[in-house]
C-alpha cells in the first residue's frame, strides 16, 4: 500500500477525497527531526474549504503534520521533510518556493495564544501591513472585518489600542484568529487551538470556524473528539507517525474500519 | 463517493487541478512580497558580523599585549618572571614584585572575604525575616555595583588612617622586636599596604561571591532540604553535609569568579597599596599589583623597553585571570547579568 | 548521658553557625553603610552650584566638575550607542541565528571572557588601536574603550531575554508570512525590550564608574570641550588625579566627584533591578 515498508504492519484505511476538491495534496511524506523520523509515508488530501480534524494520541505526528503544511519547521535547522506537499497542485517542498509569500496564503493558530506585544489593532494589521499598503480606513476596515469574524469585535471595539496582552486567553486565541485571517489567507492551520481555552471561549471559537469554513479550507489538530466530530468534514486519525485512517467525520466516528481507530474513539486507549 | 484508497498516490485529474488554481486565484489576489523588508536580507549578515566583532576584540586585546609586550619578553626572557628588580632608569624591568603582589592580594582578599559571603548567602536563604530578604538582598547587590574607584578612595582617606591609628601602631608598639609577629607586621604606619589593598579588595568581591552563592543555595530543590531537616539534622548540618554538596561545583565556580575580579581590579588598590615594586617583606609593607604599576606608570613610561614591559605586565595579567576565570566558567555554566 | 551531651553540642554549633551568619550579614551591610556615610559627608557636602558650573580649577581658586561631567555623559553616550548596537545584534545572532554551531559556542565563550576581562586590559588595547596610530589621545578612544566594556553585558543580556521569548511567537510571527527577520525586529525586540533595557542600564551603570580603561584613553582636560578627538576630561580621571593630589580643596571636589558617579550608578542600578522584576512578574 505504501512505500515504507514499516507501514505495513499497520491496518491503514487512508480514503481520497474526491476529484479536484483538494487543496493541498500530501504525496508519501516523510518527516525527520533530526534522525528519528516522525511522519511516514503520509498520503491524504485536504479538501478545499472544508474543515478537516487530525486526531490521535500525544505523539502521533498529528502536530508534526501540521507544522510541514506551511514549512515552519524550516525555522529549526535539522528537521526535514521528504515526498510531495501539493499546494494548488505546486510542490512547496521544492527549492524555489518563497516561504514567506507561501505563509502569508497559509494562516496558523498556535495553542498557546501568541499575541504580539502591540495594541489589539496593531496585532490583526501586523499582517496585513507586510503585504498590502492599505489607507487608514481600508484597514479600519479589514481590522474591524477580521474582529468580527472572529467573534472578538463586540469585546474589544472600545480598546483597539490597547495592548494584546491585556486580553482574557480565549480573546486572545481569538485575536490570533483574527490576525490569522486579516491576510486573507487561503487556508488555515490550527494546532490544538482550545487545549488552553475555557468551555464558552472554545464554543465561541468553534462557531468561528464553521463560519470561516465559507472561505477557507481549515487544518485543525485536535485532543477533543467531539470538538471533531462537532465542526470538521473530514477526519484523519494518526498513529506513530502514520495516518491509520481518513474519511469523512461521519464514517470515522460512527463506523471506523481500522482497529486502532475503533479503540481510540470509543476511548478504549489513547 | 469513497472507496479504500489502494493504488499509488496520484488521485487528482490533472484538470481537476488547473480548476482548483483558477478557483484561488481568482478568490483572492494578493502582492507577493512582503514589503518593508529591505533589511531582511543583511539582517543576519549585520547580526553576524556584530558576533564576530566581539570575536576579534578579544582577538585583538591578546594580540595588541603579545604585539606590545613582545620586546620586552624577548630580551628579559623567563627571568622577566622571577626578577623582582623593576628600574626604568637602567632599563632592567623584572616583574616578580607586581605579580606576587597580585596573586597575594587577591588570596588575601578571597580568605577575608569567603567567610563573610558565606555566612550572608546562608543569611539570605536560611535565617533573614522574610520582609527583610529583599531588600538586604538588594543592598548586597548594590554594593557589587558601587565603581571600584569610590571604593579606592575610601580606602586611601577613611580606611588606611584609621588602620595606621588604630592597628599598626598599637601593634607595633606592642610587638617584642625580632619576634614573628614583628616580622609580619613591619612597614611604614601610614595604612597604605598590602593587607588594607586586600580588606578592599575583599570588601569588593565580597558581594559578588555571596549574590551567586545566595542565587545557588536557592536552587537547591526544598525536597532534598527538607529530608535532611526530617531527619532531625540542624540548620548547620543541612548546609555544610547537604546543601554545600549540592551546589559544590558551582560554588568553586563562584570562588572563582570572585578570584578573577580581585586579579584585575585596578583602581581602588592602586589608591592604597602603596605602590613599591619590591618584594614585600611583610602584610604591613607597601607593594604593587600588575594593574596598579600599568595604571601608575604606563602615560609617564620612559622609553619603549619601559612601556613594553608594561604591556608584557599586561599579558601576563590576561593570561592569569583568563585561567582563573575559564575555569569558574567551565564550573558556573554561562554568566548572568541580571 | 552521652547522648543527651551530643545533643547539646549540636544545637551549641548550630547556636554559633547561626550567630556567624548574622554576623556576616551585618559586616556586609556595615561596609555598605560605612561607604555610603562617608560619600554624603565628604561628598554631598562637597556639591553645590559651582561643581555644575564651572570647569576643574587650578589649586587654590574655586571650580566645579563641569567639563569633567560633561566629558563623561558624552563619551558614555557614545559609547552605548555603540555597545547597545552591537551588543543587541550579537545577542540576537546568539539567541537566533547560532543555535549549536561551533562558532556559536566559540562567541559565547569569548563574550564570557570579555565580560570579567580586566578593565585595564581593555585600555592597553584600545592604546595599541587607536592613540599611538594617530599620536594622540582622545575622547573618542575613550568611548571605544568603555563601548568594549558595555557591549559584552547587552550581548548576554539580549541573548538571555530572546531565548525566554517563547517559540510559539517566533513561530506565529513566522506563519505570517512575515520573513524571520522582520519577525525578530519588529516581534521579539519588542517583546524582549524591557530585558533589553534593563541589560543596557546594567552596562551603562558598569562603564559610567570606570576609570582604568580611561588612563591611557581619554586621558584629561582641564577644559570645556566637545570635541572628542582631543583628550576629553571625564569625572572618573578628574576623581582619580585629584584624591591622590595634596590640595585640600582638589580633594573636596573629588569626593563630590565620587559621590555624584556612585549615587547615579546606585540609581540606575535600582531602576534596571526594578524593570528586571517587572517584566519577570508579567
Amino acid at each position: 500500500m505504501n512505500a515504507q515498508p514499516q507501514a505495513e504492519t499497520y491496518e491503514s484505511f487512508v480514503e481520497q477525497i474526491p476529484a479536484g476538491t483538494a487543496k493541498i495534496d500530501l504525496r508519501k511524506l516523510n518527516f525527520f527531526y533530526g534522525k528519528t523520523q516522525a511522519l511516514f509515508g503520509v498520503t491524504t488530501g485536504f479538501a478545499e474549504k472544508q474543515i478537516t480534524a487530525l486526531i490521535g494520541p500525544s505523539g502521533c505526528g498529528k502536530s508534526t503534520l501540521l507544522r510541514t503544511l506551511n514549512r515552519i519547521y524550516a525555522l529549526y535547522p535539522g528537521q526535514r521533510a521528504e515526498g510531495e506537499i501539493l499546494f494548488d497542485g505546486r510542490n512547496i517542498l521544492n527549492g524555489g518556493e518563497d516561504m514567506a509569500a507561501l505563509r502569508a496564503r497559509i494562516g496558523m493558530v498556535f495553542q498557546k495564544p501568541t499575541p504580539f506585544p502591540m495594541s489589539i489593532y496593531d496585532n490583526v494589521a501586523y499582517g496585513v501591513r507586510l503585504y498590502e499598503r492599505l489607507g487608514k480606513a481600508d484597514m479600519d476596515g479589514r481590522v474591524e472585518q477580521s474582529l468580527r469574524r472572529a467573534a472578538l469585535w463586540d469585546e474589544v471595539k472600545d480598546k483597539l489600542h490597547t495592548s494584546g496582552l491585556g486580553l482574557s486567553g480565549g480573546q486572545q486565541q481569538r485575536l490570533c484568529v483574527a490576525r490569522g485571517v486579516a491576510v486573507r489567507p487561503e487556508v488555515l492551520l490550527l494546532d490544538e487551538p482550545a487545549s488552553a481555552l475555557d468551555p464558552i471561549s472554545t464554543a465561541k471559537l468553534e462557531e468561528t470556524l464553521l463560519e470561516l469554513k465559507t472561505d477557507h479550507t481549515i487544518v485543525i489538530v485536535t485532543h477533543n473528539l467531539g470538538q471533531a466530530a462537532r465542526i470538521s468534514d473530514y477526519t484523519g486519525f494518526m498513529y506513530l507517525g502514520r495516518m491509520i485512517e481518513f474519511t469523512s467525520t461521519e464514517q470515522l466516528f460512527t463506523n471506523p474500519k481500522a482497529k486502532r481507530t475503533q479503540d481510540y474513539v470509543t476511548g478504549r486507549f489513547g | 463517493m469513497f472507496g479504500p484508497y489502494t493504488g499509488p498516490a496520484c488521485f487528482t485529474p490533472k484538470a481537476a487541478m488547473t480548476l482548483a488554481i483558477e478557483q484561488t486565484k481568482t478568490a483572492e489576489p494578493q502582492a507577493r512580497k512582503p514589503r518593508g523588508g529591505v533589511l531582511d536580507p543583511i539582517f543576519e549578515g549585520l547580526c553576524f558580523i556584530s558576533a564576530t566583532t566581539l570575536l576579534a576584540a578579544l582577538v585583538g586585546v591578546i594580540g595588541s599585549l603579545l604585539v606590545g609586550g613582545w620586546p620586552a619578553l624577548h630580551k628579559f626572557g623567563f627571568s622577566f618572571l622571577t626578577v623582582s628588580e623593576w628600574n626604568p632608569v637602567t632599563e632592567v624591568f623584572g616583574a616578580a614584585g607586581p605579580i606576587v603582589g597580585t596573586i597575594i592580594t587577591s588570596i588575601l582578599a578571597l580568605v577575608l572575604a569567603l567567610p563573610v559571603a558565606f555566612g550572608v548567602a546562608v543569611f539570605l536563604v536560611e535565617f533573614c525575616p522574610p520582609l527583610l530578604r529583599r531588600p538586604i538582598g538588594v543592598a548586597v547587590e548594590l554594593l557589587a555595583g558601587i565603581p571600584s574607584i569610590v571604593y579606592g578612595m575610601w580606602g586611601l582617606f577613611v580606611l588606611a588612617p584609621w588602620f595606621a591609628l588604630h592597628i599598626q601602631l598599637p601593634l607595633m608598639v606592642a610587638a617584642p622586636p625580632g619576634s614573628l609577629l614583628a616580622n609580619l607586621i613591619q612597614g611604614v604606619p601610614n595604612g597604605a599596604n598590602i593587607l588594607t589593598a586586600s580588606i578592599i579588595l575583599a570588601i569588593m568581591v565580597l558581594p559578588f561571591i555571596a549574590a551567586v552563592l545566595r542565587d545557588l543555595l536557592m536552587t537547591i530543590p526544598p525536597a532534598v532540604r527538607e529530608s535532611a531537616y526530617g531527619l532531625g539534622a540542624t540548620t548547620v548540618e543541612v548546609i555544610l553535609s547537604v546543601s554545600l554538596p549540592y551546589v559544590r561545583r558551582s560554588a568553586i565556580g563562584a570562588v572563582m569568579l570572585g578570584l578573577g575580579r580581585a586579579l584585575g581590579e585596578t583602581m581602588a588598590v592602586t589608591f592604597i597599596i602603596g605602590n613599591s615594586h619590591d618584594f614585600p617583606k611583610s602584610l604591613f609593607d607597601s607593594g604593587s599589583t600588575i594593574a596598579s604599576t600599568i595604571a601608575n606608570e604606563f602615560n609617564e613610561a620612559t622609553g619603549a623597553m619601559h612601556t613594553s614591559a608594561l604591556i608584557a605586565l599586561g599579558l601576563v595579567l590576561f593570561l592569569i585571570t583568563f585561567t582563573v576565570l575559564a575555569a569558574a566558567r567551565a564550573l558556573l555554566g554561562p554568566a548572568k547579568t541580571v | 548521658m552521652a547522648s543527651q551531651l551530643l545533643i547539646v553540642r549540636r544545637k551549641m554549633g548550630n547556636a554559633v553557625f547561626v550567630v556567624f551568619c548574622w554576623v556576616g550579614a551585618a559586616i556586609a551591610l556595615g561596609f555598605l553603610a560605612l561607604i555610603l556615610w562617608s560619600l554624603i559627608v565628604k561628598g554631598l557636602g562637597g556639591i553645590d552650584l559651582k561643581v555644575f558650573t564651572m570647569d576643574t580649577p587650578a589649586p587654590g581658586s574655586p571650580g566645579g566638575l563641569r567639563n569633567a561631567i560633561m566629558g563623561s555623559l558624552e563619551m558614555c553616550a557614545i559609547a552605548m550607542l555603540l555597545a547597545v548596537t552591537f551588543g543587541v545584534l550579537a545577542g540576537t545572532w546568539l539567541a537566533e541565528y547560532a543555535g549549536d554551531s561551533l562558532y556559536g559556542k566559540v562567541v559565547r565563550f569569548v563574550n564570557d571572557v570579555l565580560l570579567s576581562a580586566p578593565s585595564i586590559l581593555i585600555g592597553l588595547f584600545v592604546y595599541t588601536l587607536m592613540v599611538k596610530p594617530f599620536h594622540g589621545f582622545s575622547g573618542l578612544a575613550g568611548a571605544v574603550a568603555l563601548a568594549l566594556l558595555a557591549a559584552p553585558v547587552v550581548t548576554r543580556t539580549t541573548e538571555d531575554v530572546m531565548k525566554l521569548q517563547p517559540p510559539a511567537l517566533r513561530e506565529a510571527g513566522v506563519a505570517l508570512g512575515s520573513p524571520l527577520a522582520s519577525t525578530i525586529r519588529r516581534i521579539l525586540w519588542r517583546a524582549a525590550s524591557t530585558g533589553i533595557l534593563t541589560g543596557g542600564l546594567l552596562a551603562f551603570a558598569r562603564i559610567s564608574g570606570e576609570t582604568a580603561p580611561l588612563l591611557f584613553t581619554a586621558l584629561n582636560n582641564q577644559f570645556f570641550s566637545w570635541n572628542l578627538t582631543q583628550p576629553t576630561a571625564n569625572l572618573p580621571t578628574v576623581i582619580f588625579n585629584y584624591a591622590l593630589s595634596a590640595y585640600d580643596d582638589w580633594q573636596r571636589l573629588a569626593w563630590a566627584g565620587a559621590a555624584l558617579i556612585a549615587f547615579a550608578v546606585l540609581f540606575v542600578n535600582i531602576i534596571a533591578r526594578t524593570l528586571a522584576r517587572e517584566s519577570r512578574r508579567s
